[in-house]
C-alpha cells in the first residue's frame, strides 16, 4: 500500500500581523506565499508536500535559498522586522497545524518579535594589514629593531635562524596586539548595539579584503536609531592606518532569534 | 560609514543554512539541512582563513568583554604593600569540586610574591599561591572538542592547578622569571 502523500507548510518567517493576507507567487518554485495569523502574529508559509526540498543540483539549491531570502526581505518590508527561519523547515499538516504551533508558542514568539522590533542585524568585520602592523611592531621596539639590524650583518646560516626567531616574536606580538584591539573595538561597538555575537567562522569576504588578516567579526543587533552612530564609530576604526572595516546589513535578525522549547 | 548591502551569495547561504530558527518538534520535519541540499554547497561555506587560525578571540566571550570593560575602568585587585605586578593576563582555572567542574574565568596576576586569579565581580581571588609553594611549572596539551588546547600546570602543595590563558608560554615565562627573583631565594647570597 502506498503511503498517502502528506500535506505540509514550508515556513519562511514569523511576523507581526493579525490579518490574513498574501505576498504573491514569490516563494520557492514560485509557490504562493501567504500568512497564517494567530492573535497578533502570523507565520509566512507556502503550501507543499511534507517533504524537505532536496536536490543534487547546486544551482537549483542556490535558487531555492535565494527565493527563501527574498521572501524574508519582502515580509520585512511589509511587516517590520521578522523572525527568520532557516531553510527547509516544514510543518507536517495544514494551516491548522501552523496555527496550533503559533498558539502553543505565542508568548515566546511575541516576545522575540518584540525584542527585534525596530532593529536589524548588521555584520561588522575588522581587518588589518598584517605586514604594515608587523613593520610598526618592529620599528616601535628598540630590541626588535636592533635584532633586525644585527641579522643583516650575520653569516647566512645564523641569520636564517635569527630571522625565524624574529618572525615568531613579531607574530606573537601581532596576535597579542590584535587580540587586545579586537577586545577594545568590541567594547566600543557593544555600547551602541543591543546585542553582539562573535562570529567564529566567516565563510566569505569580498575580494577587496582578501589577503588582509581578519581580527574580529561580529554580528550586531542594532536599533534603527543607532545605525548612524555605529557607522561613525566604525569609520574611526576604518581610518586608522592599517585597518579596514566591512559594515554590511541590514539583515533579518538571523543570529539573534532563539526559540528554545519549541 | 554606511552599511553596505554587498552581500555575497555565501553570506546569504551562511545565514539561511546555519542560522535562523530551526524547529524541533514532532509536527515538523525539521531538516534545515546542509547535507540535504548537497555537499557542494557545504563546501562553499567552508571557512576562509579566519581569526580562529590565529587562535584569536577564542576566549572573547562575555567574561572577556567584561574584563576589557573593567580594564578601561582601571579596577585592580588588592596587593600587599611592596607587592609588584610582574605579569597579568585574562585566563581560566579548572575548578572541580563535587558535581561542579568548569573553567572559571578571571584575571591572572603574577607578582613578586604570589600568583593569583582575580575575579572582579564579585571581587574574589579564585586561586592564590605564594611563589615559594610552587613545586613545578609545566605546559601541557589537552584535547578538547577534537582540538588541542594548551594549558599550564602548576604544582602546589601536591595538587595540580590547571590554567588556561591566551598565551600559555608567555604566562609560564612570567612565572619562571618571578620564581628566579632573588628575593625568593631562601638563603640570601652574601
Amino acid at each position: 500500500m502506498n503511503e498517502a502523500v502528506k500535506e505540509g507548510r514550508y515556513i519562511y518567517s514569523v511576523v507581526s500581523s493579525a490579518v490574513e493576507s498574501e505576498l504573491g507567487d514569490v516563494g520557492i518554485e514560485e509557490s504562493r506565499v501567504y500568512l497564517v495569523p494567530s492573535g497578533e502574529i502570523a507565520a509566512v508559509v507556502h503550501s507543499c508536500v511534507a517533504e524537505p526540498y532536496v536536490t543534487k543540483d547546486e544551482e537549483k539549491a542556490k535558487e531555492w535559498v535565494l527565493e527563501h531570502s527574498y521572501v524574508i526581505d519582502l515580509a520585512t518590508d511589509r511587516f517590520g522586522t521578522v523572525i527568520p527561519f532557516s531553510f527547509d523547515v516544514i510543518f507536517i499538516g495544514d494551516d491548522d497545524s501552523v496555527r496550533f504551533w503559533l498558539e502553543e508558542n505565542y508568548d515566546l514568539l511575541k516576545e522575540e518579535l518584540e525584542k527585534v522590533r525596530g532593529r536589524s542585524e548588521y555584520t561588522v568585520q575588522i581587518f588589518c594589514d598584517e605586514d604594515l602592523i608587523k613593520e610598526k611592531i618592529v620599528t616601535c621596539d628598540p630590541e626588535l629593531l636592533k635584532l633586525r639590524d644585527d641579522i643583516e650583518k650575520m653569516p647566512k646560516g645564523t641569520a636564517y635562524i635569527y630571522q625565524k626567531k624574529l618572525g615568531l616574536k613579531v607574530k606573537e606580538e601581532l596576535i597579542k596586539e590584535m587580540t587586545r584591539l579586537a577586545g577594545e573595538f568590541g567594547v566600543y561597538i557593544e555600547e551602541l548595539v543591543d546585542e553582539i555575537k562573535i562570529e567564529k567562522k566567516v565563510s566569505w569576504v569580498p575580494d577587496k579584503y582578501k589577503g588582509m588578516m581578519m581580527i574580529a567579526a561580529f554580528s550586531c543587533l542594532v536599533s534603527d536609531g543607532n545605525v548612524d552612530a555605529l557607522g561613525n564609530l566604525l569609520d574611526g576604526i576604518d581610518k586608522r592606518e592599517g585597518f579596514s572595516v566591512r559594515f554590511s546589513g541590514p539583515w533579518a535578525p538571523f543570529s539573534f532569534v532563539q526559540l528554545k522549547g519549541t | 560609514m554606511k552599511p553596505e548591502r554587498d552581500y555575497g551569495l555565501v553570506d546569504i547561504l551562511d545565514r539561511l543554512l546555519n542560522k535562523g530558527v530551526i524547529l524541533n518538534a514532532d509536527l515538523i520535519i525539521t531538516v534545515a539541512g546542509v547535507p540535504l541540499i548537497g555537499l557542494s554547497l557545504k563546501a562553499a561555506l567552508a571557512s576562509i582563513e579566519t581569526m580562529l587560525d590565529y587562535g584569536m578571540l577564542e576566549a572573547w566571550d562575555r567574561e572577556t568583554r567584561n574584563w576589557y570593560k573593567n580594564q578601561l575602568m582601571e579596577r585592580r585587585p588588592s596587593l600587599a604593600e611592596d607587592e609588584v605586578i610582574l605579569y597579568k593576563t585574562f585566563g581560566y582555572i579548572w575548578y572541580n569540586e563535587g558535581l561542579i567542574s568548569s573553567w572559571r574565568p578571571g584575571f591572572w596576576y603574577v607578582t613578586n610574591e604570589r600568583i593569583f586569579l582575580w575575579r572582579r565581580e564579585p571581587d574574589e581571588d579564585l586561586f592564590e599561591t605564594y611563589l615559594d609553594r610552587i613545586a613545578s611549572v609545566k605546559t601541557g596539551t589537552e584535547i578538547e572538542f577534537g582540538k588541542d588546547r594548551e594549558e599550564l600546570n602548576l604544582e602546589v602543595d601536591g595538587w595540580i592547578a590547571r590554567i588556561r590563558s591566551s598565551d600559555v608560554l608567555a604566562f609560564e615565562d612570567a612565572i619562571r622569571k618571578a620564581l628566579f627573583n632573588p628575593r625568593y631565594q631562601t638563603e640570601p647570597e652574601l
